[in-house]
């Protein structure tokens, strides 16, 4: 999926006194199990013993330390034991009442649990050729066993909408999320699709300060409702993970933590941090800052760039978090100091997870996380930080359902990225992340996810577990280059060294399969979708480079481009234009706020547009550009298709948006090579990009598509399927 | 009159603050607040050097996640009972870390309690205010041999008391000016002395004088040991316990201490961002 960072919803900070605890990071129980041994714990038993022969009033003097222990240990105990009882002795009460209400609710289960794990992006074609090469064992067991078929996805094939159709089990028309971005008809700009978020509308000023009251709201944009919550209005319980499009997340019987679409702590999906002793007026086009450092005395000096002030009055005041860096002479490593956090970072490494607390004044604090890797130490110094993503164990946003769950997992294994596109795609764009780099930090957050899978499957041993990981969508998106002989993003490398990148992403997840595979049994059905399948990303095409030179939309007089976001677009002689991935929208007088095309005549320019956009050739290698171009009111059904683009543009294999025309931006060339490392995408012809669906049981279905999988395991569970449902469910093979 | 001509005149007001000041300051109360401020940061900065803060963040961090699946998943009653089964391993193992550094803390505090405890313990024997000297002997035979002289400021207020059945002998005496005194104790031909303290305010107490006993004796004495060939085994005087008021509740000086320190740790901890 894209990222795209123009909004700038605001991240309103709750005031809080409470500090985080030290940031640390992963760890093993076998590293807890070295903490005693050796030395050290010999001695400890023996002074133990000693102390146990002391007189009593030794333990009477032990004094305020032995009180913490005691204390705390004693009150967790109790605290423990108190849920216990109360979800003990009110357990019979809560299956009478279950039972009452739900009659039983595995009684017409046909599985006792059902684990859907997602691979987003996973390609049926890639898969099945690793699957030949033998390469994928796991999965070749769950095809011999069960079913392999490809997957329909949705119009457009474009993660949030397919996540949301997978979900809700109907069409974008009645989920109303039809790409990343939507735009505002009153100024043409564009808002994120999933939710909006506002934060408190009344604000007391004191002095200096304004001091804002009432909550933050957010509201979600995505409508229907998501199939876990049949199953739990039902009695059946669900742990989801990481599902797209579920922030803010919603009440419901089971846990849940947010995916994609969970913003950063400035509110964006996404803003790295290049800090630099670098001079450089180049601005990233979009998805990071740089920051200068300052060097004085061998110590350097920078800060992390935060969210606004929730406290100023005026908008822009932004909080910083300082760090310093101190080169340790005659090494590739530097001492780092942030807050209270000192670590030590070698050239080319990244730190754990760090507390990052934005400081506003009168007890307002932002609570972020982030990693710094150390780019190069001589002769400039140069750190990279993630974006500051919302720290789960202190959520100033809600990121899960209950709130605790994201704590829960905080606790459990350490702070982890709550960012909804966590891996970041556009620093190894813009070249500020090398591949090697990317891997890692991709893999890290994939490994906290699998950790997190593996608990979730723990813990619901009936019911639903699902779980969605983005490694396969983001390392296909930025790899693919790999994969071919002559793709302009990888022409500086010969084909024989290019890194067998996808294929290890591949077997990557096909271990993880093993794996789950071995914690499941018969009573449980296993099922791996993708939301789309992939194809390479090599040449781009400007819609609204084609519009302008076709004669649909106008640039200010004098102007032979547009900047983004429509900059010079005469929109009183601009008949359609086209935002995002591929939705293309008409100006249409009374929706638009400067619309010139008359309702009436709006079915006539779709079909002209259309025909005059299926099958368009790219001029320099004679290929088809466009394989279908889809008139809205054909696909989609429901109360929000007021809401959608009025065409929806299928590029061909191996052609995309350009990166400007999704910002709106008209150029002068229509075509044109991709370069950047994003060389592989699925925001082309839904029917070129089917996603995967494996099983561990057999279902009898010709086109399974994703809209089917929320009617399929409402069935399965035994509950009626709602009369409003899109998708049919598939019928298991006896 | 003009104060700032006669500067006398403030000083009155002055010397009295200050005396009241330091006759506070002084006051058991006081000590109290002011040890156990000290103690729970030296406590509090000890902990954090000598422990591994970071296996104890861990382990507070899982103690705190497995309460939390009790709550999250309180209707899977299997789940909620192995949570609880980890709470109880991972008390075990906070407890195991806390335990090496608490060692390193409570050696030196226990030393240093022991030796507030010799001044806030008890009070001196108020003048003029009967009190009983008891004598411990090794046997029954030591028990008729035993002798008291008392200096002048001390005086016997009834014959001794013999308790066969515990070779105790017991004098109730009385001293009638403050001051330091010894009471000198024969039996069998070898002699011991006991110190009495009478009067008020903050003294240096000992309760017992002991022979052997080298534990009790190093938390309850304040005096050398006995001779080991001594057939006098204790000396002790039933001094009254110090109560130190507070909201009209006396207490002895430990709980408050206990407390105090506790709540200065529990902010030091939080101010010095160290894991307990």
């Amino acid at each position: 999926m894209n990222r795209l960072c123009g909004t700038d919803a605001l991240v309103r900070l709750r005031a809080s006194a409470v500090k985080m605890q030290n940031g640390r990071g992963r760890r093993s129980f076998y590293c807890e199990r070295q903490l005693f041994a050796g030395e050290g714990a010999r001695a400890t038993r023996f002074l133990l013993i000693a102390l146990i022969f002391l007189p009593a009033l030794a333990h009477a003097y032990a004094g305020p330390g032995a009180g913490f222990a005691v204390l705390s240990s004693f009150w967790a105990i109790f605290v423990a034991f108190l849920y216990s009882f109360y979800a003990l002795m009110t357990w019979p009460f809560r299956q009478l009442f279950r039972f009452i209400r739900r009659r039983n609710a595995y009684g017409k289960a046909t599985f006792e649990r059902a684990v859907i794990l997602g691979f987003d992006g996973m390609d049926p074609e890639l898969a099945d050729r690793f699957m030949k090469e033998g390469r994928l064992p796991n999965l070749s067991k769950l095809r011999d066993k069960g079913t392999f078929s490809k997957l329909r996805t949705t119009f457009p094939a474009i993660s949030p909408v397919a996540w949301s159709t997978f979900m809700t089990g109907v069409n974008p028309g009645k989920h109303n999320i039809y790409d990343f971005l939507a735009r505002d008809t009153s100024n043409y700009l564009p808002y994120l699709s999933s939710a909006e978020i506002k934060g408190p509308k009344r604000h007391l000023k004191i002095g200096k300060y304004s001091i804002p009251f009432g909550k933050t709201e957010i509201k979600a944009m995505r409508k229907g409702t998501p199939f876990w919550h049949w199953l739990g209005n039902a009695g059946i319980f669900s742990s989801v993970i990481r599902v797209p499009v579920t922030f803010p997340p919603e009440k419901f019987q089971g846990v849940l933590l947010s995916g994609m679409c969970v913003p950063d702590l400035k509110g964006s999906q996404g803003t790295f941090c290049l800090c630099t002793t670098r001079v450089s007026n180049d601005k990233f086009r979009e998805g990071g800052v740089r920051v200068p450092i300052e060097r004085k005395n061998g110590v350097c000096r920078s800060y992390i760039p935060g969210p606004d002030s929730p406290l100023a009055e005026k908008a822009g005041t932004e909080l910083r978090v300082a760090f310093e860096i101190r080169p340790e002479p005659g090494s590739k490593s530097a001492r780092f100091a942030v807050g209270a956090e000192k670590f030590t970072l070698n050239v080319g490494e990244y730190s754990e997870w760090l507390p990052a607390e934005f400081k506003a004044g009168m007890g307002f604090t932002a609570h972020g996380i982030c990693r710094f890797y150390l780019k190069e130490l001589s002769p400039e110094v140069e750190v990279y930080v993630t974006p500051v993503n919302i720290d789960p164990g202190h959520p100033d946003l809600p990121i899960s359902h209950p709130v605790t769950y994201s704590i829960y997992l905080a606790k459990l294994f350490g702070p982890y990225a709550t960012l909804g596109l966590a891996e970041d795609t556009w620093a190894l764009n813009e070249h500020v992340l090398d591949d090697h780099a990317f891997l890692a930090q991709a893999y890290g957050n994939h490994e906290d996810r699998e950790r997190m899978l593996f608990d979730a499957l723990d813990k619901t041993k009936q019911g639903l577990c699902t779980c969605v990981f983005d490694t396969t969508d983001r390392v296909q998106h930025m790899f693919w280059r790999y994969l071919e002989e002559d793709h302009p993003a990888a022409r500086d490398v010969p084909h024989s060294q290019h890194p067998p990148v996808i294929q290890d992403l591949y077997e990557r997840m096909d271990r993880l399969i093993g794996r789950v595979m071995e914690k499941i049994d018969g009573d449980t059905l296993l099922m791996v979708i993708s939301d789309h399948g992939f194809k390479s990303f090599a040449r781009c095409m400007n819609l609204n480079a084609w519009l302008h030179q076709s004669g649909y939309l106008a640039l200010k007089d004098g102007k032979s481009e547009s900047g983004d976001w429509f900059e010079d677009v005469d929109w009183s002689r601009t008949r359609a234009y086209t935002m995002g991935l591929n939705g293309l929208y008409l100006n249409i007088k009374g929706r638009e706020k400067q619309g010139i095309v008359d309702p009436a005549e709006a079915e006539v320019l779709k079909e002209e547009l259309q025909k005059k956009l299926n099958g368009l050739i790219d001029p320099a290698s004679g290929t088809v550009g466009i394989t279908g171009v889809f008139i809205a009111d054909n696909v989609y059904r429901g109360p929000y298709t007021e809401n959608s683009p009025d065409l929806i543009v299928g590029y061909g294999a191996g052609y995309r948006a350009s990166w400007d025309s999704v910002m709106g931006k008209v150029t002068g060339q229509v075509f044109e090579d991709n370069i950047k490392a994003w060389s592989g995408d699925h925001c082309i012809d839904p029917r070129l990009v089917p996603g995967v669906l494996f099983s561990s049981h057999k279902f009898i279905e010709e086109k399974p598509a994703i809209v089917d999988v929320a009617p399929t395991i409402l069935k399965l569970f035994g509950l009626a399927l709602p009369t409003h449902f899109d998708g049919k469910p598939w019928t298991l093979a006896s | 009159m003009n104060v700032l001509s006669n500067p006398l005149a403030i000083a009155s007001p002055v010397a009295a603050i200050a005396a009241f000041s330091l006759s506070w300051l002084t006051s058991p109360l006081a000590i109290v607040i002011v040890v156990s401020l000290v103690v729970g940061l030296l406590m509090v900065v000890l902990f954090g050097y000598t422990s591994d803060q970071k296996a104890i963040a861990i382990a507070k961090d899982q103690l705190k996640a497995h309460l939390l699946a009790v709550r999250l998943y309180r209707d899977q009653i299997p789940v909620v009972m192995g949570s609880y089964g980890k709470i109880l391993r991972g008390t075990g193992r906070y407890l195991k870390l806390a335990f090496k550094p608490l060692l390193y803390v409570i050696i030196p505090i226990t030393l240093l309690m022991v030796q507030i405890d010799r001044y806030l313990g008890a009070t001196p024997i108020p003048s003029n205010a009967p009190f009983l000297l008891t004598v411990h002997t090794t046997g029954g035979d030591a028990l008729n041999d035993v002798t008291l002289d008392l200096p002048p400021e001390i005086s016997m207020t009834a014959p001794p008391v013999h308790v066969p059945s515990t070779n105790e002998i017991a004098w109730r005496v009385v001293g009638s000016k403050e001051g330091k005194y010894e009471m000198k104790i024969a039996a069998a031909g070898q002699a011991a002395a006991k110190v009495v303290r009478v009067g008020s305010g903050l003294a240096r107490i000992s309760t017992v004088r002991l022979r052997g006993h080298f534990w009790e004796r190093m938390f309850s004495s304040a005096e050398p040991a006995l001779p080991e060939n001594s057939p006098i085994e204790s000396i002790s005087i039933n001094y009254p316990d110090r109560n130190i008021e507070v909201a009209g509740y006396g207490m002895n000086w430990i709980w408050l201490f206990f407390v105090l320190s506790m709540v200065a740790g529990f902010i030091f901890k939080e101010l010095l961002g160290i894991q307990i």
